[in-house]
């Protein structure tokens, strides 16, 4: 049982809430552009959801996920009790407080900017105030964690950190690090424009500083996902984990290549130099090093657990793989994403190819595909695995819970690969309407069709999911077995020094930071290039 | 492994990740811009590092930017007061953009154009945002309120217009909203236009006639969303006819 359950059960639910208001606004999203509804009358309000539904699936809901799913970490795998469970609560009230202030401004339509941000558009201070909040309050989280793990290490010298918490803290690193390039934005840049203290704004300066984040950011929503499938899914269907190392190293690679790649989002800016356009394209193709070690490593893990059930041969270990568990069918089902979604993101990476699709449907495709579908489908996992120890009871049939999976792995690819089509015949992303009735996109029509038809199958899934869980709080009480992380197929007697600190990596990830940022975000403050910012609000 | 072990992986940790970044700093920064000619290297060096380089030779010749924000007074109708001085500032415009603002001389007919189009030009001409080495001498002595003035006397001369949309029949103009039936025009255009929606003017009667029949019927269906279907099945006989009448008969 999970001390902190309380805490961590806030944080699953506030999310889980969240997410499946924004899954409805992104619904509607596709049903207001789509050729089954007319032309939507006012476009902003497209807009305005589109903020929501960006600054709720991209700010809030991994953010508190990861929050709570390091709470839960921290006691399981440290089996200790959390430290600093007050500053825990208030980094929620912050996130939450937070979350509140930021979405009524959206509500209101004074900060339909986009969750991007998108200078020179400045909406409402409370906005931004509301997004700061929340990183405020992962801060405290990040912090909560690394003093935990240090208290650990005190009581627990020369041991190896278990991997879970390795993981954790390496994700929580990560985000520490990855925020500083919105933080910087959002308090030099624009709260100064919004609150009426300068008229104009750097957009050049301002979209340099938010690839900082938004890059770096996906791997961060990537952690608890690929926790799940290192520390939970292998045991959950009766394997072992394949190999501790390699999965630290999988980890720590992470910190090292999501930070200095970002500039690959701003391939079609002037503003950047083309030789830092092609460092960052290569730093991006290394993130390909992390990816197909953890391929390996948990495909290594899952056959373990299909020949311990009999599987023999090359290949005919695959039929022996427990199938009916939901562990096994998320884990095929986010694999096949990743993997489609990955090869996508070669082509977003490469600073040729990227033109053919820049700007395009494809790469709303391309991180629907990769973060709603091979990470959101392993957060439900992490639901799963913990809410029985959260809650003290039992789930549902887990009949119900495969159903559910499948429901929104078949709504994401109906969702997204039209959309990757629709982005090659150059259906430029973030518009309100189509005229379908015009000759050259009439053909394009259906795959907006499409997108409305995998949503609703998303938006069918997200209820049951919800539905699952608040069932267990009324269902029969359970005896608990403790809770453990997937063991290993030899035990973990000592790890590599450097494989359980995070010096050398931090290291790497600030100066290949500095090295990659340091000469385009000095130039073009050097160069002072301000634009006057459009007020998206009355002030 | 051992300790030595231990602390040596960490740095050929680093070592592999550095050398990758000299790598591709190399490639991106040497090999990649040394394609190009016509500068020394570290000009090219520089240029893929995206430094703005101020070259004072070029920079001279670069023409400025347009700086002009256009004021609500040019965007409002002038009084008639501003037209009578702008019509005699205007006296010394008369050789190139004619009398009445109607041009013999192949320069810009300045007759009915929207003020703030003519504000902004001359204002660009005055700053050198737009270059002409007549236009350059006429503005270099007017005031932005003489400017103001011009802007408003040409604005003020009638444009003609074409009026054949005014006397085309009520469903052609603005549809009859009430029963959902969009004007033709805004597709088939004088209002606007729609790409694959074809001009109407001086078509046979006899054929519009059965075209729209054949869509409200639903036996002609190569309409895009069923756009015409949806109009011509809410169109009465008479309607039909009025309209078809109007088309085949309106001048091309």
């Amino acid at each position: 049982m999970i001390r902190a359950q309380r805490l961590v059960l806030a944080h699953f639910w506030s999310a889980f809430i969240l997410f499946f208001a924004a899954l409805l606004l992104g619904e509607w999203q596709m049903i207001m552009r789509s050729p089954l509804h007319a032309w939507i009358e006012i476009p902003e309000h497209y807009y305005r959801s589109v903020t929501g539904h960006g600054t709720v699936m991209a700010y809030v809901f991994p953010t508190l996920v990861a929050m709570g799913f390091g709470y839960a970490i921290t006691e399981l795998a440290l089996q200790r009790p959390l430290i600093g469970l007050k500053w825990a609560w208030a980094a929620f009230g912050l996130v939450a407080v937070g979350s509140l202030t930021a979405a009524t401004a959206v509500a209101v339509g004074a900060a339909s900017v986009l969750y991007t941000f998108y200078p020179p558009l400045v909406g409402s201070p409370f906005y931004y105030i509301g997004v700061v909040l929340v990183v405020v309050g992962s801060w405290i989280w990040v912090a909560l964690m690394a003093i935990n793990l240090h208290a650990w290490r005190k009581a627990n010298a020369g041991r190896p950190v278990p991997l879970a918490m390795y993981a954790n803290v390496a994700g929580a690193s990560l985000w520490a690090w990855t925020a500083v390039g919105a933080a910087i934005e959002i308090l030099f840049q624009i709260l100064p424009v919004a609150l009426g203290f300068k008229d104009t704004i750097d957009a050049g300066l301002a979209r340099v500083l938010f690839s900082w984040t938004l890059h770096a950011i996906v791997y961060f929503w990537l952690m608890p996902a690929y926790i799940a499938f290192y520390t939970i899914v292998p045991r959950a269907i009766g394997g072992r984990l394949y190999s501790d190392p390699m999965a630290r190293l999988s980890f720590a690679l992470f910190l090292v290549f999501s930070m200095p790649i970002g500039i690959h989002h701003l391939f079609a800016d002037p503003q950047v130099g083309s030789g830092f356009k092609f460092v960052h394209s290569v730093f991006t193709a290394m993130v390909v090093i992390p990816t197909l070690l953890t391929v390996f490593t948990i495909c290594a893990s899952v056959e373990i657990a299909a020949r311990l059930r009999g599987g023999r041969g090359v290949l005919g270990w695959v039929r022996a793989l427990p199938w009916r568990s939901p562990a096994m069918l998320a884990l095929a089902f986010s694999f096949i994403m990743l993997g489609l979604g990955g090869a996508g993101g070669i082509i977003n990476m490469s600073y040729q190819l990227d033109a053919t699709i820049h700007n395009t449907q494809w790469i709303t495709g391309h991180f629907h595909l990769i973060f709603a579908g091979a990470v959101v489908i392993m957060y439900f996992i992490i639901a799963y695995d913990l809410w029985p120890h959260l809650t003290g009871r039992a789930l549902a049939q887990t009949g119900l819970i495969r159903a559910q999976l499948w429901l929104w792995f078949i709504g994401v690819l109906i969702m997204t690969l039209p959309w990757h089509l629709a982005g090659l015949l150059g259906m430029p992303r973030r518009m309100a309407y189509f005229d379908y009735s015009n000759p050259t996109l009439a053909p394009e029509a259906w795959t907006v069709s499409a997108a409305v038809l995998g949503g609703a199958l998303m938006v069918c899934s997200g209820a049951l999911f919800v539905f699952v869980l608040l069932r267990a709080h009324w269902a029969a009480r359970l005896e608990l077995k403790p809770y453990r992380f997937s063991a290993t197929v030899h035990p973990v007697e000592a790890v590599p020094a450097v494989l359980n600190g995070y010096w050398v990596w931090v290291t790497l990830m600030i100066a290949l930071t500095i090295a990659n940022y340091g000469i385009p975000i000095a130039q073009l403050m050097n160069a002072k290039t301000n634009v006057p910012a459009v007020l998206y609000f009355s002030r | 492994m051992n300790t030595a072990m231990h602390s040596r992986l960490g740095a050929v940790a680093a070592l592999i990740v550095v050398a990758i970044a000299a790598a591709a700093f190399f490639v991106g920064f040497y090999v990649l811009p040394s394609q190009g000619s016509g500068s020394t290297v570290w000009e090219r060096i520089c240029r893929a590092a995206g430094v703005v380089q101020a070259r004072s030779d070029a920079r001279a010749a670069l023409p400025a930017f347009t700086s002009v924000v256009i004021p609500h007074a040019a965007m409002t109708a002038g009084t008639p007061e501003q037209a009578g001085r702008g019509a005699t500032l205007a006296l010394r415009c008369t050789a190139c953009h004619g009398p009445q603002g109607m041009s013999g001389a192949d320069a810009p007919n300045l007759r009915g154009q929207y003020a703030e189009v003519i504000y902004k030009q001359l204002m660009d001409f005055q700053r050198g945002a737009r270059s002409d080495a007549v236009m350059g001498a006429m503005v270099a002595t007017l005031s932005e309120h003489d400017i103001l003035d011009l802007s408003h006397y040409y604005a003020g001369l009638p444009r003609s217009k074409d009026d054949r949309l005014a006397s085309a029949p009520a469903l052609i103009r603005v549809g009859d909203p009430m029963r959902n039936i969009a004007p033709c025009a805004s597709c088939h255009g004088r209002v606007d236009g729609k790409v694959g929606a074809p001009a109407l003017e001086g078509e046979p009667k006899a054929y519009l006639q059965k075209q729209l029949t054949a869509f409200a019927a639903g036996t002609r269906m190569n309409d895009a969303n069923a756009a015409m279907r949806n109009e011509a099945r809410r169109l009465s006989k008479d309607e039909i006819d009025m309209l078809t009448d109007h088309y085949a008969h309106a001048p091309l």
